[in-house]
């Protein structure tokens, strides 16, 4: 007995609208797929719905709401199938943010858009579809990104429990005193931490200490 | 198939020394055999011990030196301490993990430790050597993992880093003990130490992570990637 016929469903969180359409047409060059253009505003779960996409393609160029964002929270929302993300940029941050979710597929826009639908129909047969210039740059990325963690591991493991305590609120820009009251110690103490933390931390000045702080991961700047 | 050549050129001394530490006796020969027939590269010893693996760096006496680990050591002298070693001890070489398919996590880890670059066994001949090759100069090298692993890749390299380096080498040691279920007397026994000395470690290891006790020790531990997951509470 034959199933009902249905499409398959391709879920497309669009950027801009030209490639979008682009995007659409590509899919629908395929045979037995219908594309639904995803609504984030009521949540990324209802949007991969009670029917599973067979593909999901994120812009992450997308004007409204961060596109890494969104495409890491189609994972979140539990889809393990295949994603295709898509972007003008291919830095290697881009391209590393975008691949820890998992992706089987990153198409470079516009140049790749021409190449849409082969990389499409590649994924939905279960391959992979990356343009292989990001290779390298991934790489690079990777290499980039050991360093900064070696570098944070090394600072972290220098600063002690109360210079990291003193370093909280120096970035909140308390003076001293002010410090040494949330603490319970005198300022002079303070004062000594903070003179043992500039030098751990090879800076001269508060604000430096944050910088290089921030930059290391020790601290979350918002 | 590796025929030695009476004068290679460039001299055998010009070439890029090259350590091959594997667990498994075969494979680490078999690949010092494969890096000799490369014209650049000469096969400067191999090992299936790590603490003969340091010896044999040692007895090489170059400047410009790449050492292959291979990432099924385990123990408390595992791949991890054994590529932070020769890191920390020959900071100009090159250390390059090896493996078989190795899980994204555990490349991610050894290039955090301080390898310079994973290759997989099951590579192309040609590739595999051009990556030791390139990792003498300093470059980040992946062979054999395909992109779509890099982001578990630079998962695992990120998560040992909340702990792992502030850990003294003997902590990490007693801590890979205890996580085996070894008391202070074993773990005492085992590294031909003082019961106390092991206490004071334990102790000092407990105020780094912040716990108050061997169990919690042991799951951050195992949740930042320190000892293998293998360990249940």
């Amino acid at each position: 007995m034959a199933a009902a016929h249905r499409a398959r469903r391709v879920l497309l969180l669009g950027g801009h609208p030209v490639i979008a359409s682009v995007t659409r047409l590509a899919c629908t060059a395929m045979p037995d797929v219908r594309v639904d253009d995803g609504d984030p505003s009521n949540g990324v779960e209802a949007m991969i719905g009670s029917e599973e996409p067979v593909l999901v393609i994120v812009d992450l160029d997308r004007r409204a709401g961060d596109g890494l964002t969104l495409l890491h929270g189609v994972r979140e929302a539990g889809y393990t199938g295949p994603v295709l993300a898509m972007s003008e940029r291919s830095d290697g941050k881009r391209v590393l943010d975008a691949l820890r979710a998992q992706i089987q597929g990153y198409v470079v826009t516009p140049a790749g858009l021409a190449g849409l639908s082969l990389d499409v129909a590649t994924l939905l047969s279960g391959g992979r579809a990356f343009d292989g210039l990001l290779d390298d740059v991934a790489v690079e990325e990777l290499g980039r990104r050991v360093r900064v963690a070696r570098d944070r591991a090394r600072f972290t493991g220098r600063l002690t429990p109360r210079e990291r305590e003193v370093l909280s609120y120096l970035s909140e820009g308390l003076t001293l005193r002010q410090i040494g009251r949330r603490v319970g110690l005198s300022h002079r103490t303070v004062e000594t931490h903070v003179g043992k933390l500039y030098r751990k931390l090879d800076v001269r000045t508060r604000v430096q200490a944050v910088a290089r702080a921030a930059n290391l991961g020790l601290l979350r700047v918002d | 198939m590796a025929q030695r050549k009476p004068n290679p050129t460039p001299s055998n001394r010009r070439r890029l020394g090259v350590v091959v530490a594997d667990p498994v006796e075969v494979i680490a020969s078999a690949l010092a055999q494969l890096v000799d027939t490369h014209p650049d590269l000469a096969d400067a010893g191999h090992a299936s011990d790590p603490h003969e693996a340091l010896a044999v760096i040692d007895r090489a006496r170059r400047s410009r030196l790449v050492t292959l680990i291979g990432l099924g050591f385990e123990g408390p002298q595992d791949a991890y301490w054994l590529i932070r070693e020769v890191r920390e001890r020959h900071p100009t070489h090159g250390v390059l993990a090896i493996g078989d398919r190795a899980e994204p996590a555990a490349i991610g880890r050894a290039l955090f430790v301080g390898a310079d670059g994973y290759l997989d066994e099951r590579s192309d001949a040609a590739a595999f050597l051009d990556g030791v090759k390139r990792a003498a100069e300093g470059e980040m090298v992946l062979v054999g993992p395909d992109i779509d692993v890099f982001g578990a890749i630079a998962d695992g390299m990120e998560q040992p880093a909340i702990v792992d380096e502030r850990l003294t080498e003997r902590e990490r040691e007693v801590l890979a003990f205890a996580a085996e279920g070894l008391t202070a007397r074993e773990i005492a026994g085992r590294l031909g130490v003082r019961e106390r000395t092991v206490t004071t470690h334990l102790s000092k290891i407990y105020g780094k992570f912040g716990v108050g006790n061997r169990v919690a020790a042991v799951r951050e531990a195992v949740r930042s990637g320190l000892v293998p997951a293998g360990w249940s509470e």
